[in-house]
């Protein structure tokens, strides 16, 4: 068990390293800290004009502005995430293929197990690093409410957030593993995610219980339980699955891809 | 130490190894000689529990290697074909993570490094970024990633592609310090290496085994040795009926023929070659050739080469019966990488 513990601890450092010394990662983070930052802005001032625009017109309704806010700006960051995920997870197994030191870690005492929970730790850290800033600022705005808004809320809705992003990226490393190609890799997993964000739209248009059944499986409606500090545990599970799921998944498929290359 | 059994490898319909059958003492460097396509990389990558073989059983240190990878993992390391490197990383970072995951304790960790980089001439480029390195000191790293854990037995393929002569004999004086201390077995189409490096040669062809012996009995079984060449002057019927004929009754001659060549006229160059085992006498060879009228402008002794053994068992259809059973070494249907 120590053993494991240790490779598994092994693959995330280098697997994070290589994100903080690949200037992909940084223009990823960028553009994601850029987008994030002009969200927020709008979101913001678009909230208080509203309610300033309430007060003026005297309606009598108060409106919870920091938890709409919450709820806008984390439905706005789970769609750029939506963007962002499948180019953090694309080089995941891509790569290793393309440099063939799949073969090296193939060919060490490290189940394959191990090699994906590393992995995936690694790059669900990195985007835990992007999504720390956000953080910052949403405090400062939020301790100007009064009453106090609950931080349980928020760091709840965050925690959504990485979850999310656990399940894409889960998936996103199981398409990676199937081709040497980083950009097939992105685009599948994109094409992927998208369909998991938007099957309850079809669950809805089939009916029936194969189509709540379908509806369970959407990212985006377990998503925006968690992002309105509803703690559902079926959503819990949802992306639990998926992260499981996405793990099995690339474990069997680097098993099937030495059984069959030819 | 790698005993090898009957070992297949089928992809899809095409062979790329059949019955493949070879041991390597302890200790032993064995060279693994063929061409192009002959099964070299597939037999390495069975051996190192990456491919699982269609057929057959291989052990590494008494273990199966696929039935007990994980166990023949920590005995093994493996440079593959094109070195498996993070090119993000240093030297020695790089070589910190390979000695982490094949298993080495933190404690020994830093000492296994500072050897491996030692023994492979990287300590100064240790903070280099692997990304930076030129081709030789890339394919040093991947040698140095295969022996940093000290394995018992280490795997090889093509350790000196695409090295400049000097790195060449670098990388061979490395390969042969290893021996003793750990087994090797290393893959080549380069003749010269396996007669400096390796104690013994296994020569593969289009999948198949066809001969397994030390570079000297690899020689001397195949072309019975010694024997001389000769430049004489005469009519080349002359030659064929009386000059040949003579040498053949010589006691001791195995062969001797007339080499196509192009000399200018009436000089003809000849071959003849000794009885295994036996070493023929200069004297006798000049006094028929004298004997026989003939003009003599030179006479040399010639010792064959592992060149001529390798042309010969691959390009042969049928090999020499000394080795290996003719059934075995019909050629096969397909090749593969």
């Amino acid at each position: 068990m120590r053993v494991i513990m240790s490779n598994i601890l092994a693959i995330y450092r280098r697997e994070l390293q290589s994100y903080f010394a690949s200037p992909l990662a940084y223009a990823i983070a960028g553009v994601f800290w850029l987008l994030s930052g002009f969200f927020f802005i709008t979101i913001l001032s678009g909230i208080t004009q509203q309610v300033a625009y309430a007060d003026s017109a005297g309606y009598s309704s108060p409106i919870d502005v920091p938890y709409q806010f919450l709820q806008f700006f984390l439905g706005t960051l789970g769609s750029v995430a939506l963007f962002v995920l499948p180019i953090l997870s694309m080089g995941l197994y891509a790569e290793e293929r393309k440099r063939g030191t799949l073969e090296l870690l193939a060919t060490s005492p490290v189940t394959n197990w191990a090699v994906a929970l590393g992995k995936l730790l690694g790059v669900l850290t990195f985007f835990t690093t992007m999504v720390l800033p956000l953080l910052i600022y949403e405090a400062i705005v939020f301790s100007t409410t009064t009453p106090p808004f609950s931080f349980t809320v928020v760091l709840l809705a965050h925690l959504g957030l990485i979850l999310l992003a656990a399940a894409i990226l889960s998936l996103g490393m199981f398409i990676s593993s199937l081709t040497d190609s980083t950009i097939l890799a992105a685009i599948g997993t994109f094409g992927l995610v998208l369909f998991l964000w938007v099957i309850d739209v079809l669950g809805q248009k089939l009916g029936g219980p194969f189509g709540a059944a379908l509806g369970h499986l959407s990212l985006l409606k377990h998503y925006n339980n968690l992002t309105q500090g509803i703690l559902d545990s079926s959503s819990l599970v949802l992306f639990a699955s998926y992260i499981v799921l996405g793990l099995f998944l690339t474990a069997q498929s680097i098993n099937a891809f030495r059984f069959q290359r030819s | 130490m790698i005993e090898v059994e009957h070992l297949s490898k089928v992809y899809g319909s095409t062979p790329a190894i059949e019955d493949v059958t070879f041991a390597v003492e302890p200790g032993e460097i064995l060279g693994l000689l063929g061409p192009n396509g002959a099964g070299k990389t597939t037999t390495m990558r069975i051996l190192s529990g990456y491919l699982p073989a269609s057929a057959g059983t291989a052990k590494i240190a008494g273990f199966e290697v696929h039935e007990q990878s994980m166990a023949v993992r920590k005995h093994i390391g493996y440079l593959p074909e094109t070195p498996p490197l993070y090119t993000d990383m240093t030297v020695e970072g790089f070589l910190h993570f390979v000695a982490r995951i094949k298993g080495v304790s933190a404690g020994d960790r830093p000492r296994q490094v500072q050897m491996a980089m030692q023994r492979c001439n990287l300590t100064e480029k240790s903070h280099t970024l692997i990304r930076k390195l030129s081709k030789g000191y890339r394919q040093r790293v991947g040698i140095a990633q295969a022996i940093v854990h000290d394995p018992p037995a280490i795997i090889l393929d093509e350790p000196t592609v695409g090295l400049d002569p000097r790195q060449i004999a670098e990388v061979r004086s490395l390969i042969k310090s290893l021996a003793g201390d750990h087994t090797v077995i290393l893959s080549t189409h380069i003749l010269p290496e396996v007669s400096m490096t390796c104690d013994r040669i296994a020569i593969i062809n289009k999948g198949r085994v066809v001969a397994t012996n030390t570079p000297d009995n690899l020689m001397a079984q195949l072309t019975g040795g010694s024997g001389y060449e000769l430049e004489v002057e005469g009519d080349v019927a002359d030659i064929q009926s009386r000059l040949i004929v003579f040498l053949q009754g010589l006691p001791g001659v195995k062969l001797a023929e007339i080499v196509p060549t192009d000399l200018p006229n009436h000089h003809h160059r000849l071959r003849v070659i000794a009885e295994q085992g036996t070493d023929l006498v200069g004297r006798d060879i000049a006094a028929t050739v004298v004997g026989a009228g003939v003009g003599l402008y030179e006479m040399r002794r010639s010792q064959a080469t592992l060149e001529d053994v390798f042309l010969q068992l691959t390009t042969e259809e049928k090999p020499l019966d000394t080795l290996t059973d003719p059934d075995d070494v019909e050629p096969s249907a397909g090749e593969a990488a």
